[in-house]
């Protein structure tokens, strides 16, 4: 019981250090993994089977998108307040959410199709930290592909440098 | 005695160079010039553009030609052969196969006799073509014929990666509506779905032997590469990082691995044992390095680097040294001999020689032509 009620905590220091200060100052450990065995995000849950986020049970309107800066993977302060939104939201209702991320066209395809993974895992830890169950938390990536604006200028890039919400009803 | 068993063993190895076949190092820019004899118009045609894409030849007229390499086809098989200038034959052997496919590889025997590269006429490649409305794969030869479109998802299907024997092959799909590993099998056209985990799944690449798949997946929480069996099973993980690894490319003896990580902010490329143990970074002397892959005779990596607006090809030495561009271009993917990268370039696939810098364009009109990958 006493693991149980601790491990949320521990999860959540663990992604506040490594999505806070880790990441991007070149601080974090030598090598990838050299330090051996800390996970930076929590397990996802088992995918519900005939369920993904461009099925016509998800509502993919009903929260406003999560948007990035260039190449990054963690959420500006004024990103904080949506989260809050989609946080209560599940915490009054049982639904499952499924967060897809996606890219601007300015990377290649496989490290698009990372940090579109890393950009809704960053969404999900923000929620998990809100109090959201990330039992009920889905990811998915869809790199470059299906653009919020098909223009290629930064007013396009940053509409589609995003995270977005699909309430499974 | 001993000095007289010593004479023996050099008469005897020198009778033994005087049977093995001329070998002729090619270096650099240099061509062998080679002549081609008794093969039907679109067959030497055929020939000789393998011969010439190879970069080690150029055709020439009989008169000034060191070589000449005669075929004859009959009974489904092709009789090649090819004479020195003096008329003695350095090459005879038969091949068979499909009606262009046992010219490629007569091609491939000629490198490999007169120059000892391996040759890459007699390959698959496969690559993602929108000319659907959708991005699905496609595959065509070497030289660019044989287009056929293998996905018919209508969904998103991307990452492509043949087997080194060009048998099977793995790709990115979106059936779902999450990206799983799907693989073919090219013979029976038989599709299964491979790998589903939670999160994504994907940039899968098959072992040189094609026992193991190194992937892409997220389902502990964080883009992190694992390696699986062959179907797909028993994900054992690699990496434990904060940032997003990507693109795994394996050493031909399979022991290892190079990939792309943001662990440390601006992608760098990393390499670590197959079995485990910690990624050691690559000094590229770049940034934003991404898109790796591992030349067949282990010496090089080719990989992405940006570029202004766009994205430029790179080759690093493992041996050391910093790497050095080689042109404009996406997702390159070395061919057998080592040499020749395949790399998307403005929607169309292009050949280019690492060596020259030479660009031939293999094939446009499927669409935007992205991720190509091609067997050995």
């Amino acid at each position: 019981m006493k693991i149980t009620q601790l491990s949320p905590l521990i999860a959540a220091i663990l992604a506040l250090t490594f999505s806070g200060c880790a990441k991007k100052n070149g601080a974090s450990l030598p090598g990838g993994g050299a330090d051996g065995d800390y996970v930076s995000g929590s397990a996802l849950p088992d995918r519900q089977e005939g369920v993904s986020f461009l099925g016509s049970n998800v509502d993919r309107n009903k929260f406003a998108p999560i948007y990035f800066g260039f190449d990054a993977d963690s959420l500006g302060g004024g990103e904080q307040g949506k989260i809050a939104q989609v946080a209560a939201f599940m915490k009054s209702a049982s639904n499952t959410i499924i967060i897809a991320g996606f890219t601007d066209e300015r990377g290649t395809p496989e490290y698009n199709r990372a940090l579109g993974e890393k950009r809704a895992l960053s969404v999900r830890e923000a929620l998990i930290r809100a109090g959201a169950p990330g039992g009920r938390l889905q990811t998915v990536s869809f790199g470059a592909e299906m653009p919020a604006d098909s223009g290629s200028n930064e007013s396009a890039w940053a509409k589609n440098r995003r995270a977005e919400f699909g309430v499974v009803r | 005695m001993k000095q007289f068993l010593t004479i023996v063993c050099f008469f005897f190895a020198g009778m033994i160079r005087a049977e093995d076949t001329p070998t002729i190092t090619v270096s650099k820019t240099d061509k062998l010039s080679i002549a081609i004899a008794g093969l039907g118009g679109a067959d030497a045609k055929i020939l000789q553009d393998d011969l010439q894409r190879s970069g080690f030849f150029s055709v020439v007229p009989a008169a000034s030609a060191a070589f000449t390499a005669s075929g004859s086809s009959g009974g489904g098989a092709l009789n090649g052969s090819v004479a020195d200038r003096g008329g003695k034959s350095v090459l005879s052997k038969t091949f068979d196969g499909s009606a262009r496919g046992r010219i490629h590889a007569f091609a491939d025997e000629i490198v490999e006799t007169l120059t000892g590269n391996r040759g890459f006429a007699n390959t698959k490649i496969a690559f993602v073509g929108t000319r659907s409305g959708k991005k699905e794969i496609y595959t065509c030869d070497a030289d660019g014929s044989n287009l056929v479109q293998l996905t018919r998802d209508n969904a998103i299907s991307v990452g492509p990666c043949l087997s080194p024997d060009g048998r099977r092959l793995l790709y990115t799909g979106y059936h779902s509506g999450y990206p799983d590993v799907y693989a073919i099998d090219l013979g029976s056209g038989a599709r299964s779905r491979i790998m589903k985990y939670p999160g994504t799944n994907t940039g899968a690449v098959f072992s040189p032997d094609s026992g193991r798949i190194a992937v892409t997946l997220s389902k502990d929480g964080n883009p992190e590469l694992y390696v699986t069996g062959s179907g797909g099973g028993g994900a054992r993980r690699l990496t434990r990082t904060g940032g997003s690894e990507s693109s795994p490319t394996w050493s031909p003896d399979g022991g290892e691995i190079i990939y792309s990580s943001d662990d440390r902010g601006s992608s760098q490329l990393y390499r670590i044992s197959a079995s485990g143990s910690s990624g050691r970074l690559l000094q590229t002397g770049r940034s934003n390095c991404t898109e790796p892959n591992w030349s067949p005779d282990g010496k090089k990596v080719a990989f992405n680097t940006r570029s202004g607006g766009g994205f430029e090809i790179s080759v690093v030495d493992l041996a050391g040294g910093g790497a050095r561009s080689i042109g404009s271009g996406n997702d390159p993917v070395w061919g057998a001999d080592s040499r020749h990268l395949l790399v998307a370039s403005g929607g169309s696939l292009i050949l280019l020689d690492a060596v020259t810098g030479q660009r031939t364009t293999l094939l446009s009109g499927v669409g935007k032509i992205s991720e190509p990958t091609w067997s050995h």
